[in-house]
């Protein structure tokens, strides 16, 4: 009977992350913005304007995915010459990749919490695995549309280099902290 | 060491210029290629210190690093498999437009239908151009090499203007080279006709490396396509210029000087008229 059980509890392992509520991310409140080194002297700071998502979350049975395309040639960083110069192959080559992505593919979690997820970060046609500390989620109605919405703020750091992003090495720095904050309406 | 090889000025002029320098005059006896070799072998180096060894994922820009010394292998050994002057414009012409396709069509067909077929009529005519006026020039030396000098000069200097060093970088590594190549001849050639390699198929990496980077500097950054227009006169200046003087420190002047102010007259208006995405 014991076991039973068990092979009963596994076979719906697959089914409990199937279930999982999907949402869609509201462009409105979704923000993707980075910090980098300037020769030493100060922090640079810069978004992009265009990015879209998809969260799978349900931490009833711990399962959660997330996907976000970015529009590389959104890079907004206040000055527009240099939002040029970014959008070159010198940097972020965007007439050729135009979509960054960050596609989830581990999850760790602090009890019923999503703690941090781990994926599939593509810059320039390269992907390498990143992981991101979430610093908060939290799920419920939205007061004014009524609708069932989740919400998260996530952290994380790249090296530039490891994605082929060479250009002003070493002047300009080659850590690039990440600020993801993404509300998603629930489909 | 590396801080020094990690500078613009070191990887894109002093390298590529020493390398052809040294190129062409360990060459020059061995082979009427010396020329050609000696380009290799400063661009290998150059874009080997610009771009890195790594060539994954395959861009446009490392793309044109491969296409260009293709063509340079292609220059040096076409001759003597492709003999008659014809044929050697219609080849060259060929892969010159073949280079194109590789290099942008994948990024070309998201355009509208308008922007694709100006985009192949503009790239097709600047190679056929270019191909033609090369071909012109390419038994003289001081202007075959003045006009390469220049017309990369202008062509990475509008690059790096138009938002991309690393384009620039690059023009600039073949345009150091052609000096050298240019300096070279001046201190050993012979005046008069030379027995350098000719013909159109030897003048490929003249044509392919500015309308790739020049094309590469409108799609992928933001130079204004009018720019490549007064560049890809530079060969025709040089051509109608008086070029039989007796000292080939005077012919090589007189070739490289009007396409030298043509190319710095371009990166001026390119600054003036606001396109420039460098300097902030």
């Amino acid at each position: 009977m014991k076991k039973i059980l068990i092979l009963a509890t596994l076979a719906t392992l697959p089914f409990n992350a199937l279930m999982a509520a999907s949402y869609t991310a509201d462009p409105s409140h979704t923000y993707v913005s980075f910090a980098i080194n300037h020769l030493g002297f100060s922090t640079m700071r810069g978004k992009f304007d265009k990015q879209s998502g998809s969260l799978e979350y349900d931490p009833s049975s711990k399962s959660a995915s997330i996907k976000i395309e970015i529009d590389a040639a959104s890079i907004d960083t206040g000055h527009d010459k240099r939002d040029e110069h970014l959008k070159s192959p010198d940097f972020l080559n965007a007439v050729e990749n135009p979509t960054i992505t960050f596609e989830s593919t581990a999850t760790k979690w602090n009890g019923d919490k999503l703690a941090s997820v781990t994926g599939n970060l593509t810059i320039l046609g390269v992907s390498k695995p990143v992981t991101l500390q979430v610093t908060s989620i939290n799920c419920g109605e939205h007061p004014f549309s009524k609708k069932d919405v989740c919400g998260f703020d996530a952290t994380g750091s790249i090296k530039r280099s490891d994605f082929g992003v060479n250009y002003g090495l070493p002047g300009v720095g080659d850590v690039l902290d990440l600020d993801i904050e993404l509300e998603a309406t629930k489909n | 060491m590396e801080q020094i090889l990690n500078r613009p000025e070191i990887q894109s002029a002093v390298v590529p210029f020493t390398a052809a320098l040294l190129g062409y005059f360990g060459l020059r006896k061995h082979t009427p290629a010396a020329w050609i070799w000696a380009l290799f072998a400063a661009f290998l180096i150059a874009a080997g210190l610009i771009n890195g060894a790594t060539f994954t994922p395959l861009t446009g820009t490392r793309k044109i690093i491969l296409l260009v010394l293709a063509s340079l292998i292609v220059a040096a050994l076409g001759p003597v498999v492709v003999q008659q002057a014809r044929l050697q414009r219609s080849v060259s012409a060929a892969l010159g437009i073949i280079a194109i396709l590789l290099v942008f069509w994948a990024v070309v067909t998201r355009m509208e239908v308008t922007a694709i077929a100006l985009f192949l009529v503009g790239g097709v005519a600047l190679v056929l151009w270019l191909t033609w006026i090369f071909d012109r020039i390419s038994d003289d030396p001081a202007r075959l090499h003045g006009a390469g000098f220049s017309l990369l000069l202008g062509t990475g200097l509008s690059a790096t203007a138009g938002a991309s060093a690393l384009l620039g970088q690059l023009a600039l590594a073949l345009s150091a080279s052609s000096g050298a190549v240019l300096l070279g001849w001046v201190l050993t050639g012979k005046t008069g006709k030379s027995n350098q390699a000719s013909g159109s198929i030897s003048t490929l990496p003249y044509v392919l490396a500015p309308v790739l980077l020049g094309l590469a500097a409108v799609i992928f950054a933001r130079l204004p396509w009018y720019a490549l227009i007064p560049l890809a006169s530079i060969p025709l200046v040089t051509r109608l210029l008086p070029g039989e003087l007796e000292s080939r420190f005077l012919r090589s002047v007189v070739s490289t000087l009007p396409g030298l102010l043509i190319a710095l007259a371009v990166v001026f208006w390119i600054w003036q008229s606001g396109s420039s995405a460098s300097g902030y």
